[in-house]
């Protein structure tokens, strides 16, 4: 197509042109095979990766397909060392199958001997395969299934894994079709899982393992219980935190026939076992006298069903211990395939390929995700400050620049901005958040507050009874909050990426009315807290969301939504 | 031994020199244009000419050059040549084996294959011809022109072609006396020379009826040698098989060549192969493989292989013009260098290598001639061109270069690194294969797909074209791998901006004497066309990012090249902005402002609000931390001292200036500030030197120098083709026909001279430049004969290099004297070769050469029947003896 939207780069970037006319086509074609790295408002930028590709193998899509979406889309003519690559990657996929034989158990097949001979001869097979059965076969031992999967993918010869799954031990799972109340007033609501996600779990179940990706906010963990729904085993599911492990019980108490009894907690605080276990991956990876200790978790049961949410960070000793699970049927769930570490490779060998993947763009036009305006308020620290800052110890200079005391006019300016909103003020450091509650004459809670105290602050800010509230990190991942819509940073955790995202997502649910979401991070300039911020911006602009900077002298308390996009 | 001259008989064969004489003057100069060697230098008598074509040197250049199927069809000729003639001397054999002229018909049954390979052996037969690599040995005419006459050719092959073609031509054995009953007429039927013309079943049922009574196992011996090496073992006595040897050894179908060994004779070697030499002829080269790609990609990955080279030799230029990288020792760029630049260029080290030697070539960059020397980019209009015209200019510098760069990193003889730039890259025969290997691809070249070849299958191609001198697979591979580089191919396949310079430089070739590239040549065009569009606008983001959808035009880029950072280039652009990039566009004088301004011109969107605030905010801190430099200081704890100092009229020449009320910089040195602060009546302290002293860095700007005055001087292995520069060939010929024209007239009057004096004319000995006539009979008469009766002096002679025409007192020229060497070996008669002896006095013998080969001749003295080693530089002259009668019958 010369006047395509697509532009297909030497390196393996593709440019997408959104307000082409045919960019939706080529965006629904592409996805399978290339991963959406950014998404500002009017390229994007997908990449092509070995990875990616053979993930379209694995969901059947063949090389010839691949490149004729290319030639199609591309305005230029798509450079030819691309397309050979393309062609050559993906005829590696599949070569090699481990299956199960009905006389020798596990083994590893392939329909092209000298890539059998040349994986054999490498160093790093040796010890992961048993004997020669014929020139095409060789037997694998069970325990050594995930290891060889991973030395395959680094060799270049991903092999497809038919080998099948244990059934693991029987647990009745259903979701329920009503929401069960959380509080005593809430009221039972009826609700179904969103098409996509009903998507996604068939995609899992079919490809027996592997990855589903969704964006923030789309509800990843409704996604975890249909699957466990469909599995109807016992379950292990692996979280980032125990923040996170929480959540995951109240969503699965709430939209399963599973009640508190049947969920177990597997954390630094808790050591329960049920059918149901929701463990935080950093439990699994203390070690004690150099020997991981919870090791036995893994084997605690009969796994239908093991669940990683988050699994693009996963921590690299999981991958080790998982290794040894490959029987079981995995499921990972994940924004974004793309690793900060690069253990991609990993994530594909040991928990499986990509099987589901809906579009960003698409589930915001379907309603779930609401459009979020993004604000970054700039402040320029008072002299004092400056020296202060300037003159401290490198570990010091975080905490001062984000507790600045000037942030403490701005976050009134700001909710000055938004009479009419649900705000919520979220920030790190205690001191700084207690003395705004004071300021705001807002309640305020953080890891102190009892359950209690939380839960009915919680209820009355949902209610609309209170429309300013002040939590600390801690308190913030554990709620669900429709109603805010206007979030404010004062302090975040070192500028990652991924957590921000992940805050954002969880804050700005659809609101009744449609309203926009707005989120607005307060920074210091000139500090390592606007380098952080730096990072931050990067991400959410690439994910799509409209960014801004502003001073902090040019706010004023007039109401937002007049300036608002 | 034979006789051209007039006076001797016309029966007689004639000599490889007779036949060059007789041939037509086009001929003559199609001869010297093949073979450009025996123009350079001039010859000075056609023998002369005759006898370097024979030469060991040139036939080996002019086989270097044959393709597959003229040395199939100069081997068949060879191994033809013995049957179809009697062995020289014998006189008793009774005539040749085989009846009629060796014709070029003869030749392509030979080789057999279909009917249309038959007109592309002829095609080839007259084309050795033409070179002289092949000769009519026919009893001919004077005026013959050795392709109009009515009858067949004879041909033979050029004397010296047996020694380099081997023993054994096209694995058949020696000819052999006496052939079994019926073979030779077998043979000579299926290849035509004998009537009725019968093919391979004559030579079977020959086979068949002389083999009818052979022991078991004869005929696998016989068809185990049948297509070489035609030598055996003799199996051990007592055995089966060597009953079989026995038997076929008697039966003369085998011959014991030594003890151990029998070989296969030629005419029996020729009935097995049923008539042929060769199982097919290889008409045409083979077909490349590889795959094919649409002329589309093969233009558009060259279009950005070529933007791509003209932006990193740029990126070359401008790294040399702010920090030179110094000349090696032995000449070439350091490997250290050469990592630090492939770091800059985001390429690997071969093709930054590339780079580096094609901006050399082009004259962008060169050695400045200082001590030590550095390498810096020449001062040059390039910069001024579009990218399609700086690509071209590379490109047809390229073209025509003389180095192999594809050898850095690999090691010469002595272990040492081969440099890029370095003088031992230098390699005279690289254009002539470059030229083959495009010669391959431009053949594959359609209107809508393109052949693109693997290295192996160019190598393939071209070891048909020149069988014996295959080029090594890596240089043909450094070459391919230059042609992607530079966007002569793209996807490995001839791009159309390749075939255009090609074709460019085919033509510049026609119209000799102008130089390729001195006026804007239509390459440029045709790479403009097949570039991506050119595009003035990009696509700011919000994540700070700008999307340049096409090929940047030039005030873009350079706007681009500025303020942002690539993050990925090919069709479209992707560039970033950052702190860092936008400083560097302040730092360049760009302003906030400006920059926004260019921005939002450029952009069909506004321009992000986070990228602004970027701008603006890299703008506000840019400049607030400054730095300068000064040569010394001046402090003091009064501010009042120095508010003085700062506008003092007899201080101006200091430079001070106030950084802050008790600091002075000063522009001058510590000791001359101390000097003229005294000189006023100040008593200053110097403080000792404490690293605060900030030195100004050395000025880079200026470091480039003017251009050589013409661009071919500073091209690299550009000097003309030795082919060029040889004289007009048809000059060359009018020139040497003078001189034979002059010489016969002479030739005859000392003929007449000669019978005066009742002397035989020494045969063969036309007086020709420096041949000096001596006849054995009487040598004095005919010298005094000569010298009295002086030819004719050519008009042409007058301004000739050589000696007048007339007898030369001095020595034979010793061309002329190989070439009677040669002859008399041919045709196995005696010369009379005068000898430097050990005292240096010349002793003359009457000898038989049996061998001449490695500068030493082998002949036999029948008189004293010894046989006797000369080294050939010591050999004076060599005269051909007297016809004798007998030998003549032959």
């Amino acid at each position: 197509m010369p006047d395509g939207p697509l532009i297909v780069q030497s390196d393996k970037t593709l440019l997408l042109e959104v307000d082409h006319p045919s960019a939706e086509q080529a965006r629904r074609s592409i996805a399978p095979f290339a991963e959406l790295e950014r998404a500002p408002e009017h390229v994007h930028t997908y990449r092509l990766t070995a990875l990616g590709l053979w993930n379209a193998r694995a969901a059947g899509h063949d090389a010839e397909q691949v490149v004729n979406t290319l030639i199609e889309f591309s305005r230029y003519p798509v450079p030819h060392a691309l397309l050979v690559d393309v062609a050559e990657t993906m005829s590696r996929y599949g070569r090699l199958q481990l299956a199960q034989d009905p006389a020798h158990g596990l083994v590893l097949r392939t329909t092209d001997r000298a890539v059998l001979a040349e994986v054999l001869k490498s160093k790093r097979t040796a010890g992961l395969v048993g004997a020669r059965i014929d020139e095409s076969t060789v037997t694998v031992h069970p325990s050594e299934r995930g290891h060889l999967k991973q030395v395959l993918v680094k060799l270049g010869w991903p092999a497809e894994d038919l080998a099948g799954y244990v059934d693991g031990e029987k647990h009745p799972i259903e979701l329920s079709p009503t929401t069960h109340p959380r509080t005593p007033h809430e009221q039972a609501a009826p609700w179904e899982m969103r098409p996509y996600q009903a998507q996604a779990v068939d995609g899992f179940w079919h490809g027996g393992s592997g990855v589903v990706v969704l964006p923030c906010g789309a509800g990843k963990t409704i996604v975890g219980a249909g699957a466990m729904a469909k599995s109807g085993t016992t379950t292990l599911i692996l979280v980032t935190n125990t923040v996170s492990a929480r959540q995951w019980r109240d969503e699965l108490v709430r939209r399963t026939t599973l009640t508190e009894d049947e969920i177990g907690e597997y954390s630094g605080t808790k050591k329960e076992i049920k059918p149901v276990t929701i463990a935080t991956y950093q439990v699994l990876t203390t070690k004690r006298k150099g020997v991981y200790t919870h090791l036995e978790l893994l084997d605690a049961r009969d796994w239908g069903l093991v669940l990683y949410d988050e699994v693009h960070l996963l921590p690299a000793p999981v991958f080790r211990m998982t290794a040894d699970l490959q029987a079981r049927r995995r499921l990972g769930l994940t924004a974004t395939l793309v690793r900060e570490d690069g253990r991609e490779d990993e994530v594909f060998s040991l928990i499986g390929p990509k099987r589901f993947d809906a579009p960003w763009k698409d589930i915001e036009a379907q309603g779930y995700i609401a459009p979020a305006d993004c604000v970054e308020v700039r402040l320029t620290l008072p002299e004092s400050e400056r020296m202060t800052y300037a003159t401290a110890e490198t570990e010091d200079k975080y905490r001062l620049a984000a507790s600045a005391s000037g942030k403490k006019k701005v976050v009134e300016q700001i909710v000055a901005r938004h009479p009419d909103d649900q705000v919520l003020v979220i920030g790190q450091y205690i001191d700084q958040l207690e003395e705004l509650a004071e300021h705001l004459g807002a309640p305020i809670i953080t890891g102190q507050t009892t359950n209690k105290e939380r839960q009915r602050l919680f209820g009355a800010f949902r209610e609309g009874e209170i429309s300013r509230l002040v939590v600390s990190k801690v308190a913030n991942y554990s709620v669900d909050l429709p109603e805010a819509s206007v979030a404010i940073q004062v302090s975040g955790s070192f500028g990652s990426r991924q957590e921000e995202a992940q805050r954002l997502g969880r804050i700005m649910r659809p609101k009744a009315d449609g309203r926009t979401a707005h989120f607005y991070a307060v920074v210091a300039r000139d500090t390592v807290d606007q380098d952080f911020a730096a990072h931050r911006q990067r991400f959410l602009a690439e994910q799509g969301y409209a960014y801004r900077i502003v001073d902090a002298e040019d706010l004023d308390g007039s109401p937002a939504d007049s300036t608002a996009p | 031994m034979a006789s051209s001259l007039p006076a001797a008989p016309a029966a007689t064969t004639r000599h490889f020199a007779d036949d060059l004489r007789q041939r037509s003057d086009t001929a003559l100069a199609a001869l010297l244009r093949a073979r450009p060697d025996l123009a350079a230098p001039s010859p000075s008598t056609l023998r002369s000419l005759a006898a370097r074509a024979s030469s060991r040197t040139s036939l080996e250049r002019a086989l270097a050059r044959a393709d597959a199927l003229t040395l199939q069809v100069l081997e068949a000729v060879l191994a033809l040549e013995p049957v179809f003639r009697a062995p020289p001397g014998g006189a008793d054999a009774g005539g040749p084996p085989l009846p009629g002229p060796l014709s070029p018909e003869v030749v392509t049954w030979a080789l057999g294959g279909s009917a249309d390979d038959r007109s592309l052996v002829e095609a080839a037969v007259h084309r050795a011809v033409e070179q002289a690599l092949l000769w009519d040995g026919g009893p001919g005419t004077e005026q013959s022109d050795g392709q109009g006459s009515d009858r067949a050719a004879d041909l033979r092959t050029s004397p010296g072609l047996d020694e380099l073609l081997g023993p054994n031509p096209a694995g058949l054995g020696p000819h052999v006396e006496p052939v079994p009953d019926g073979l030779a007429e077998a043979v000579g039927r299926s290849l035509g020379s004998a009537p009725g013309r019968t093919g391979t079943n004559a030579t079977e049922a020959a086979l068949d009826t002389l083999l009818a009574d052979a022991p078991g196992g004869a005929r696998a011996i016989l068809d185990a040698l049948t297509w070489g090496p035609p030598v055996g073992v003799v199996p051990p006595a007592g055995s089966r098989p060597r009953d079989a040897v026995n038997w076929l050894v008697t039966a003369h179908l085998l011959v014991r060549s030594d003890a151990r060994h029998v070989v296969l004779p030629r005419l029996v070697g020729l009935a097995l192969r049923g008539g042929h030499t060769h199982r097919a002829p290889h008409t045409r080269p083979p077909e490349p493989q590889g795959r094919t790609v649409p002329t589309a990609t093969a233009d558009a990955e060259a279009a950005s292989a070529a933007l791509e080279l003209v932006r990193r030799v740029r990126l070359l230029r401008q790294s040399w013009d702010d920090s030179p990288s110094s000349v090696l020792r032995a000449g070439g760029l350091g490997v250290r260098d050469l990592r630090r630049i492939a770091a800059l260029l985001e390429a690997d080290e071969p093709a930054t290598a590339f780079v580096v030697e094609v901006a050399a070539l082009a004259g962008l960059v060169r050695d400045d001639g200082e001590a030590p020397p550095s390498y810096v980019p020449t001062v040059t209009d390039w910069d001024d061109l579009d990218d399609a015209a700086r690509w071209a200019r590379l490109a047809e510098a390229w073209l025509t270069a003389r180095r192999a760069p594809w050898l850095v990193g690999s090691r010469d003889d002595k272990g040492a690194l081969r440099a890029p730039l370095s003088p031992d890259l230098q390699r005279p025969w690289v254009p002539r294969l470059r030229h083959s290997v495009l010669g391959v691809l431009a053949a594959a070249r359609d209107a809508d797909a393109v052949l693109a070849p693997t290295p192996d299958a160019v190598v393939e191609v071209l070891t048909w074209h020149t069988p014996r001198s295959v080029p090594p697979a890596s240089a043909v591979e450094g070459l391919l791998a230059e042609a992607e580089w530079l966007g002569v191919t793209g996807a490995g396949a001839l791009s159309a901006p390749g075939l255009a310079l090609l074709e460019q430089d085919a033509s510049a070739n026609r119209t000799a004497g102008s130089p390729a590239g001195q006026e804007p040549s239509d390459v440029a065009g045709v790479l403009r066309a097949v570039l991506p569009h050119e595009v003035d606008e990009i696509l700011l983001q919000g994540d700070l990012t700008g999307i340049v959808p096409g090929r940047p035009s030039r005030e873009l880029a350079r706007l681009l090249e500025r303020s942002t950072d690539v993050e990925s280039r090919g069709a479209a652009t992707t560039v970033r902005f950052s702190p860092a990039s936008v400083t560097r566009a302040l730092d360049q004088g760009e302003t906030a402002d400006g920059l926004l301004d260019e921005l939002a011109h450029r952009s069909p969107v506004p321009v992000p609000q986070p990228l602004e605030y970027l701008v603006r905010d890299t703008a506000r801190r840019h400049g607030a931390v400054r730095v300068g430099s000064a040569s010394a200081y001046l402090r003091a704890a009064d501010a009042t001292v120095l508010a003085g100092l700062e506008h003092d009229p007899s201080l101006t020449g200091l430079g001070l200036v106030r950084l802050a009320p008790t600091v002075l910089a000063a522009s001058v040195p510590a000791a001359a500030l101390h000097e003229a602060l005294r000189s006023r009546g100040l008593v200053s302290a110097l403080e000792g030197p404490d690293g605060r002293v900030l030195v100004a860095r050395r000025g880079v700007t200026g470091r480039a120098i003017p251009a050589p005055r013409s661009a071919a001087a500073i091209r690299m292995g550009s000097a003309a083709d030795v082919a060029t520069r040889a004289p007009d060939p048809e000059a060359l010929v009018a020139e040497l026909r003078a001189v034979e024209a002059a010489a016969r007239a002479g030739a005859r009057a000392r003929a007449d001279a000669a019978e005066v004096a009742h002397s035989v004319a020494a045969p063969g000995a036309v007086p020709l430049r420096g041949y000096r006539v001596v006849s054995p009979a009487v040598p004095v008469t005919a010298d005094e004969v000569t010298v009295t009766a002086p030819p004719e002096p050519a008009p042409s002679s007058s301004n000739g290099p050589d000696a007048p025409l007339d007898d030369d007192p001095g020595t034979q020229h010793p061309a002329d004297g190989l070439a009677l060497l040669r002859d008399a070996l041919r045709d196995g008669s005696t010369v009379i070769i005068e000898v430097a002896g050990h005292t240096g006095r010349l002793e003359r013998r009457e000898l038989k050469p049996l061998n001449l080969d490695g500068g030493r001749l082998r002949a036999l003295d029948p008189d004293r029947e010894a046989e006797l080693t000369i080294a050939v530089h010591r050999i004076a002259s060599v005269l051909p003896t007297t016809p004798r009668p007998e030998a003549n019958q032959n």
